[in-house]
Parts: C-alpha cells; structure tokens; sequence
C-alpha cells in the first residue's frame, strides 16, 4: 500500500477574476467538519458572486457521498434563494464518475448546468486529434526513432524502469521503446479516443505487453504523483497554448531524480537544397500558421528555459536532424507530403487563406519533397531534444 | 474476453482477484482504512482493464462508497471480508461484515429497494434533501450513477454479505 500523506489530500480555491470555485484532488471526510473552511469559501464565493458561478470539478478525483452533498446543498440552496444566479458545474470527461454525479443537480435546479471540459476547449487542437494524423505520425515516428533509440539513454532511459508516455498518440513511440530497452511497465497516456483505440488493436495482434493504454487529458492526469523514473511527451508541448501547464504535470508524476523528456521541433529551421529559398519561406509561414492557432511549433529551442522554470535540474538539451538520408528519402517525402495536405488544406481553410497564399505556400512543400528526392538533394526537419532531473 | 464458464445453476462463474480480509475492529479504527482498501484494490483489479487508470478510479470511488457502508456497522466484534472477482466485463465486490440483527433487516429492504422503480427519483430527492446521505441512499446511488445491481446474502455468524456487481468496464459517463 502506497503511504498514506497527513497532507489534506484535497484543495479548494476561490478566484475572483473568473468567478471560479474549483475543487481538487481526493475528498472523502468522514465528517462534515473536515469540510468547513472549504464550505465557507464555496459560500462567500456565492456571496461576491454577479451573475455565474463557475464550479471547476475537473481535477476532483474522488469525492464520497458525504462530502457531495455537503457542497451540493449549498448550492442548491444558493438557487433557492438567489435566483439571478446561474452555476455552471465544469466536469471531466476523463473522470468517469463526476459528469454523471454532478449532472443530477441540473435536474434538481433549471439554474444549475453540467458542462464537460472537453478537447474542443482547446485552441486549434481539432486539427490534431481525430484521425487525419495518423499516417503522418507512423512515419515521423519511425524516421525520428533511429536518432532517438541512442539518444534516449543519455536522457535516463535503461531497462527495469517505471516510465510513463503522455500525448502518445498512437503508441508507436512507446511500442519500440518496449521492445529495444524493455521497461517493466509503460503507461501512455492521450486524449484522442481513436488513437488510443488504434494503438490498442496494435497491441493485441502483435500480443505486446507491459504497455497501458489510458485516456487522459495531460493537463490534469489522474495519475500519481512522483511514480515514474522517466516521463516522455514527444512533439507535443508545441501544440498547447500554455506548455508550462503541462510541464508541471509532468514534473508532478516524475520521481524525484527521475527525468522529463521533451521533444519538439522548430519548424522554420525546416531546410533543404535545392530550391533552400521557397522552402524556407513555407516553413517560416507554417510557424505562423500555428501560432495563429495558439500553438507554438517554434518551441524547440525554448525547451531549457521550460525546463528550467518548472524546477528541473541538471538539464541536457540536444539536437538532431531528420534528414532524406536516413533510410529511404520516400519516407521523408511522404511526411511532407501530410504536411502539405494538413497545413496548405484543412488549417489554411480554417485562418481563411486566399488561393494565391495557399498555392505559393504549397509550392514550397514541394520544393521540399524535390529536394528530398533528388539525386543531389539534401532535405533536413531539426528536432530539439531536452531532458530535466526532479530535485531529490 | 475468453471462454464463458457456467456453473451448474446456470450463474456464470466469476473469476476470483482478490481477497482481504481485516478484524472489523481494525478496520474502524481509522476512517482512511476505506480510503487505502478501496485504491489499493482498485489498482490491483484494474491493471488488466483496457484503461486501467480510468477503471481504477471509477472502482475505488465505487467500492470506498461501500467500505464507507461498512465503517458505520454497529457491531464491533468479528471479520471484514472483501473478495473482488470479475466476469467479462463486470466486477463483483462481496463485502461480508457484522452488524447486528437490526442493521441485517435494514440491508435486506435498503437492498430490495435499490431495485425497484423510482430508484434514481428517490436518490435525486435525496440530494436536495437536508439530511447526509444514509446508507441507503449510498446504496441506491451505486444503482443510479454507477448502473450496479446489488443483493444480500445471509452469513455465518453476526454477519452480512452485500454483492456488488459493476458493469464498469466500457462504462461510459
Ligand atoms: C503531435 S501529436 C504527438 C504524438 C506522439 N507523441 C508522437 O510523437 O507521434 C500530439 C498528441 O497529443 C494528443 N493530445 C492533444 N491534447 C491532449 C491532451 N489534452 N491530453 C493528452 N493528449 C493530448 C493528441 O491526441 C496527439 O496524439
């Protein structure tokens, strides 16, 4: 049995700007007494509060009967006597049992509403989650691994170890990592219920084991704390609007001396000869192009400082470069090629890009896959790897 | 999931996972003893879900809701008994603990109610009722959010058996 913390295990917070009253982590009082300061706060927010309240369950992982309807009543109290007020209950689609608990008071109070934080909250992450990426992620992933296989054990990977993969898609990474350094257990962790889906079946037909699938939002995991000796997030921070959030989850489920792995890229560096001035241009447009959309595929070089601020030490950064060479240049062409038909198609639609935009900005992924095929051509896609200790 | 085995009334037969056992007087001692048994079984039995993180939490907040049950017996002598085993999709929790002979009757209508018709009406008006939530009602809230089916069962002795069977494999919110 784990040991069990003398810290309250649960958090109540209050912040006026959002009028927002969250609950956190595990509530189960035996008496209601335990409860009160928490109570208090939920009832003064109710006091201050013009208009909605904003009742965030989101990281409320367990919360027992009693302690559900202690903060329940006040609520519906709350209803009853001030009907100009609305709550609005934020639940997670990750913790099974909160949307449904939660919703019965809606029933109760027409002012009440149930909402479930979902991945559609997210900044311009449609795009990456549901099935277009898949192909695209196949082959990164095989392209990226035969640089990374030697240098992941610079970075803590070693047989034997507990280590987690958050934002696994579709669990290629976390599939060859199994295989080369066999860890004794591997949790990857995403938000995308197809991937999650396809990188199951991966799993039974080629009957892989020590591998545990778990769909999970990264920003706030219902993992423990402090439970794995290596944590990986590959080419993902770059695609949230706030990286640090995600970080200090990472950090919060690493072991103290155990390492956080980061990938990502910086896309404008993306290069190749010849036709070197097209494709930079494309490529300087496609970091634009994903900032418009609150993601930050620039992000790359800025990993230590990420690092860093999150209280990481011992921090080791390196970089390498996917290139034409590695392997077959078909490969290299056909990721560009998804590229091309993701950024020049679904994303340029959605910023409303004109055809004279998108047709130059197409140009240069081909020029990209010109000089990746070329008999002289050299084509190179750099990757940022970082590492960082949690402090003893 | 692989073969169904039946047995010979024709129940099909679930697969034991595992056991604990602890004097009920032990278990009273500390109220976080609901909170320790109910994770560390529930990440036991998960780790061969398909989603063992979500499983194991949907679990422990289940199985604490009854361990909580069984913290408030009013008979202070004898043996905790918690046996997990599992069919295919459905976990089953025997909670055997003593309680006197009033509690026993209490359990038998408070389980033969759960099944009847305004299961979830009775459990919503509970919630903006002005009175904790009895043992009852965690009950009836085990069939209305969690979609168990619940029955009692005599044991030797002082002593009660509540099943608990959770359909929560592909439980969806
Ligand atoms: C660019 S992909 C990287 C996938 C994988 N690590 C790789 O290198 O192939 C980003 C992944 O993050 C996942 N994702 C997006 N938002 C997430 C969230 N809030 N929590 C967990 N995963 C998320 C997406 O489903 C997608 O699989």
């Amino acid at each position: 049995m784990s040991p069990y913390s003398l810290l309250p295990r649960f958090k109540a917070q209050y912040d006026a700007n959002s009028q927002e009253f969250s609950l956190s982590g595990v509530v189960r009082p035996q008496a209601i007494d335990e409860l009160a300061p928490s109570l208090a706060l939920l009832r003064d927010a109710i006091a201050r509060v013009r208009g909605v309240l904003y009742v965030n369950v989101r990281r409320l992982t367990q919360m027992n009967n009693a302690a559900f309807h202690a903060f329940s009543r006040i609520i519906i109290d709350a209803c009853r006597a001030r009907p100009d007020l609305k709550f609005v209950v934020i639940t997670s689609s990750v913790v099974g049992w909160t949307s449904r608990k939660f919703s019965r008071l809606s029933g109760i109070e027409p002012n009440i509403t149930v909402e479930e934080y979902d991945s559609e909250f997210y900044p311009g992450q449609g795009f990456l989650e549901e099935g277009g990426f898949v192909p695209i992620l196949r082959t990164q992933t095989k392209m990226t691994w035969r640089h990374e296989r030697a240098i992941l054990p610079r970075h803590g990977m070693r047989p034997g170890i507990v280590m987690a993969d958050i934002c696994c898609g579709i669990g290629d990474f976390a599939v060859l990592v199994q295989k080369e350094f066999q860890p004794s257990r591997i949790v990857a962790l995403d938000h995308s219920m197809s991937s999650l889906n396809y990188a199951r079946q991966v799993m039974r037909e080629f009957d892989i084991r020590g591998i545990e699938y778990t769909y999970g939002d990264a920003s706030e995991m219902l993992l423990d704390e402090a439970q794995f000796d290596l944590v990986t997030c590959r080419h993902s921070l770059q695609i949230f609007n706030r990286p640090e959030l995600i970080l200090k989850e990472l950090y919060r489920i690493c072991k103290p001396g155990g390492r956080v792995y980061i990938t990502n890229e910086k896309n404008s560096h993306c290069l190749g000869e010849p036709r070197a001035e097209s494709i930079r241009w494309t490529y300087n447009e496609v970091a634009k192009l994903f900032g418009h959309f609150e993601m930050d595929v620039e992000l790359g070089p800025k990993s230590r400082r990420y690092l860093i601020e999150t209280g990481f030490e011992d921090i080791r950064v390196e970089t390498f470069m996917v290139t034409n060479l590695d392997g077959d240049p078909q490969d290299f062409a056909d990721v560009i090629v998804a590229w091309a038909d993701v950024y020049a198609g679904e994303m340029a639609v959605r910023r409303g890009d004109g055809p004279e935009f998108v047709a130059r900005f197409r140009q240069g992924f081909q020029d990209h896959i010109f000089a990746a095929l070329h008999p002289k051509g050299y084509a190179g896609w750099p990757i940022w790897v970082a590492s960082g200790r949690r402090p003893q | 999931m692989g073969a169904v085995h039946h047995d010979l009334a024709g129940e099909p037969t679930f697969e034991p996972m595992i056991q604990i056992d602890m004097e009920i007087r032990n278990f009273v001692s500390a109220w976080r003893h609901c909170d320790y048994v109910s994770t560390y079984v529930a990440r036991m039995i998960s780790q061969t879900r398909s989603d063992s993180v979500r499983h194991s939490n949907l679990f422990s907040s289940a199985f604490n809701e009854l361990l909580e049950v069984a913290f408030r017996t009013r008979h202070g002598d004898g043996e905790l008994a918690c046996r997990v085993s599992r069919h295919g999709a459905t976990d089953r929790i025997e909670l055997t603990f003593p309680c006197v002979a009033e509690e026993r009757q209490f359990y038998k209508e408070a389980v033969s109610q759960v099944a009847g018709l305004e299961a979830r009406e009775r459990y919503v008006s509970s919630v903006s009722g002005d009175i904790a939530p009895s043992r009852e009602i965690v009950l009836l809230e085990l069939a209305v959010d969690y979609n168990a089916t619940l029955r009692v069962e005599e044991a030797d002795g002082d002593a009660i058996k509540l099943v608990v069977d959770l359909p929560l494999e592909g439980f969806e919110h």
